[in-house]
């Protein structure tokens, strides 16, 4: 049987940080909120699990690689009936006739579906991708504690990083659950989930994997072993002898606990950093655990840009618009927010799909636009012409004009549009995202898949791509 | 070859509300208001109106679709009434729906009439709305101070502009329109504003501020047109005629095709030029008295200046510096005080800025009157500059 390996892999965060700090100044008078150090990520009003997930794919996976099966793990999907895979699957352009798996309802759902691909021996190459943007509640530490961002790990044949041996447990711990009755986390008391966590859950499953693997505990170069609670590593590595750090610590102090994406962006960062022959240990924690037992065998593409993620963006210290960003302060925008978002359902079945792709058309002549027409835009045409699909969603465009619009409704505003020139010739008018400094005519962007609308009366909303940054300023430490 | 309408349509009588807010009356109030100074100026029975366009953009507002509000506001009979709609240049697309009307022979007497009431939206700003279409998936929908905010920083890109004397230019175009707004009993704003008061408004729209936009108003205006031979009959000796009307609109050249700097307007450059043709106007800077363009925003005033060829290309800015569009200088702009102090109630605007040159023409301008008035020019621009409909009128005496 041919080894199975993870060959590529993508960490991404949003452009924003909150200084943990700002929260507990604001919150200082109510002794709430919890004291973590750091900086949490935040999600800009456009992103949500699927559009973090994205971009985290969109990192993983190397030209021409050819994916079979693409998997989205989340436990804060948008939509409960709607399948998130699917729409992954066109936004980066992968062909339809493709196996697709949502899963969710834990937050080892990613690491279970990575733990599934690697044992899939025969399988095609697999795209897994996670995203995270949990609701919370202001004053509850878990707000502060957890962040948006997604990570992303293909699995292929071939060198990189691969299985050696693994283990599964299944325990329905309750430390923190959000249910439809109610959304936002509740927490169960932290002393009581350290000790059943360590003592029940990692402990056993972790030795039960390193014997899988035939490892001794000190030989794991990194381990990544989220902490639902502060202190769970430090108790698990004294119980099972691990030496090794612990890179989800890493994860949780620059942009917070991820979720479902938390153990991937952990591997993405240990791999960055990891060299050949070094022993990686991943756990997966909730209702149970996974853990997996490492070995790098080569490169992994998409592992060295890790640390990109957590490095750049641009720091948030207004706690009152991070309310607003995390749905936790209902402002009231006036009556030119409330406009209509409908979207029908037959016209995205017609465009949806060149729509999350960002696929525009090129006419015999060479000439390309967006979106496609029957009679091209290219002037001297007259007759209606074929076109053939070129996707614009990973090329770097040129602002022919723009402006930051502060009478039209944004929920963060002010509203950046203009026109966006690419270089094969097709332009379009395009939203802005992830605005730091004001970006210029002339100056270059970069294509982010974001969400388009949200119609709040029905509780819908579609996706496309917004033109962002070139590049986003460095973190200071 | 076309003949044009050159002459072939005089305008007999006009009229026009106070624009403003409107709080007490209704679109039907405002119709009938234009309309009857309309008739009395005309001195026709209403039994004359052989047919009718009525102009109106937004269609969620007040007025509502079809026609039927006018037939209905000013109980015409049961003659053949329009709606029309084609965003900013809706009110000229009304008069020229009646003057085509009337000089294809189809009918002797033709009626235009624009109406909007924005101030019942309950915000300022045009209304958005998205209706569930393709174009829902992936435009964008800024306001449009912010489309037309636009021109600003592709203009300053191509002529080498600095940022600062372009925003004193545009502080000039709105200084200008308030100072002659001041003058006008129509007007909705009739406040001269220093231009320190302007450069220190709070930004809508970078680099637009406050006063570089233009207001939300209620308004209408309304045209009665026949041939000049029945107007004659009606006893007009002094006849104001239609030169030309030409409309251009965006084919998508500009939004999604590669060579557009975004620095001018092509549809108003497209629209002038054939409306210069069709007037007989060899040099615009010469022969035009005055200009009612539309200047929803202070950079749109002066970027039109040049696509109307009235400045050469990246001279509109000085040119307003110097004073060439204020009512004293060499091609007074706005004379009236312009969308800038009227309000642009969509539907109205059109026939408000016809109504201006009309009443040059006649002499009947009060204090605003200019000594010399042979030929006006109305410009309308609708929509965004990268997706844009513009219209372009000549009014003259019948020589």
């Amino acid at each position: 049987m041919t080894q199975r390996s993870i060959k590529g892999v993508g960490a991404y965060l949003p452009q924003l940080r909150l200084d943990r700090r700002a929260a507990a100044k604001a919150l200082r008078w109510s002794g709430l909120g919890g004291g973590k150090p750091g900086r949490r990520a935040v999600a800009g009003w456009d992103e949500d699990s699927l559009t973090l997930g994205v971009e985290a794919a969109r990192l993983a996976v190397a030209p021409g690689a050819e994916i079979g099966t693409v998997v989205m793990a989340t436990t804060s999907s948008p939509f409960y009936e709607r399948s998130q895979a699917g729409i992954l699957v066109d936004a980066l352009h992968l062909p339809s006739r493709i196996r697709t798996l949502d899963v969710g309802g834990s937050r080892r759902s990613g690491t279970s579906a990575l733990l599934a691909a690697l044992l899939d021996g025969a399988g095609a190459d697999t795209l897994i991708a996670a995203g995270e943007r949990r609701p919370t509640r202001p004053g509850n530490a878990l707000q502060l504690a957890w962040g948006d961002g997604g990570a992303a790990v293909h699995v292929g044949t071939g060198e990189g990083a691969r299985l050696l041996g693994w283990a599964s447990l299944a325990h329905d711990l309750v430390d923190v659950y959000a249910s439809r009755d109610n959304p936002t986390p509740y927490q169960s008391e932290e002393r009581f989930i350290r000790d059943t966590a360590v003592a029940e859950i990692l402990v056993p499953t972790i030795r039960a994997a390193l014997a899988d693997a035939g490892v001794a505990a000190a030989e794991i170069a990194t381990a990544i072993v989220p902490e639902a609670v502060d202190g769970i590593y430090k108790a698990v590595a004294a119980a099972t002898g691990l030496k090794a750090p612990n890179a989800a610590e890493l994860v949780a102090a620059k942009g917070g606990d991820l979720g479902a994406a938390h153990p991937l962006f952990g591997l993405c960062l240990a791999l960055g950093t990891a060299a050949v022959g070094d022993k990686l240990l991943l756990a997966g924690f909730g209702g149970g655990c996974d853990a997996l037992v490492l070995e790098v065998t080569g490169p992994v593409y998409g592992a060295a840009a890790a640390q990109q993620a957590v490095s750049h963006g641009a720091v948030l210290e207004d706690y009152i618009r991070f309310l607003s960003l995390t749905g936790s302060l209902d402002l009231d925008w006036g009556p030119r927010s409330e406009l209509e978002q409908k979207t029908s359902a037959s016209v995205l079945e017609r465009y949806g799909r060149d729509m999350a792709g960002f696929i525009g058309g090129r006419d015999a002549a060479g000439n390309t636009q967006f979106p496609k027409s029957r009679i091209p835009v290219a002037p001297g045409v007259e007759q209606t012409a074929p076109m053939e699909d070129v996707r614009l969603a990973d090329e770097v465009g040129r602002i022919v004009s723009i402006t930051a619009d502060r009478l039209n409704f944004s929920p963060d505003p002010p509203f950046h549009f203009g026109l966006v020139q690419f270089a094969q010739g097709a332009r379009l008018l395009m939203e802005f995202t992830d605005i730091g400094a004001s970006p210029a005519v002339g100056d270059s962007v970069v294509m982010r898949f974001r969400v388009k609308s949200i119609d709040r009366r029905r509780g819908f909303r579609t996706y496309f791509w917004k033109a962002a940054p070139l590049a986003r300023a460095r973190l200071e430490d | 070859m076309a003949s044009g309408i050159r002459d072939k349509v005089a305008i007999v009588g006009m009229g026009c509300t106070t624009f403003g807010e409107h709080w007490d009356k209704g679109p039907e109030d405002l119709m009938v208001e234009a309309f009857q100074e309309a008739v009395a100026d005309a001195g026709i029975e209403r039994g004359q109106i052989q047919a009718a366009w009525l102009g109106s953009a937004l269609d969620d507002v007040n007025v509502g679709n079809s026609a039927l509000p006018l037939a209905f506001a000013l109980r015409l009979p049961t003659i053949p009434v329009t709606r029309v709609e084609n965003m900013c240049a809706t009110g000229t697309e009304a008069l020229r729906a009646a003057v085509y009307a009337v000089a294809a022979g189809a009918c002797d007497v033709a009626l235009a009439l624009g109406v909007e009431k924005l101030k019942d939206t309950g915000y300022g700003g045009l209304p958005l709305r998205t209706k569930g279409l393709a174009n829902d998936l992936w435009m964008p929908y800024g306001s449009a101070p912010g489309s037309f905010a636009q021109l600003a920083g592709a203009y300053a890109q191509r002529h080498g502009v600095a940022a600062t004397d372009l925003k004193r230019a545009m502080a000039h175009v709105s200084w200008k329109s308030h100072q002659n707004g001041a003058l006008n009993a129509k007007a909705h704003l009739r406040k001269a504003i220093s231009m320190e008061t302007i450069l220190g408004a709070p930004l809508i729209a970078d680099p637009l501020g406050l006063f570089d936009c233009c207001g939300v108003s209620d308004g209408a205006a309304c045209a009665i047109v026949t041939t000049p031979d029945i107007a004659r009959g009606l006893g007009k000796r002094d006849l104001v005629t239609v030169k030309a009307i030409q409309l251009s609109a965006s084919n998508g050249w500009e939004s999604q095709y590669r060579e557009w700097d975004g620095a001018y307007v092509r549809n108003t450059r497209e629209a002038a030029g054939r409306a210069y043709a069709e007037a007989g106007i060899a040099d615009p800077r010469a022969a035009l008295s005055l200009t009612e363009v539309h200047d929803c925003f202070s950079i749109t005033e002066l970027v039109t200046m040049e696509d109307l060829g009235l400045s050469d290309d990246g001279r509109a800015l000085f040119d307003v510096l110097d004073g060439k569009y204020d009512r004293g200088g060499a091609v007074p702009c706005q004379v009236d005080g312009g969308l800038k102090c009227f309000g642009h109630p969509v539907g109205a605007t059109g026939l408000r800025m016809a109504y201006e040159v009309y009443s040059q023409l006649l002499g009947r301008a009060g204090e605003r009157q200019g000594t010399q008035v042979d030929f006006g020019l109305t410009h309308n621009l609708g929509g965004a500059p990268f997706n844009s409909v513009a219209a372009v009128s000549i009014l003259g005496r019948l020589n």
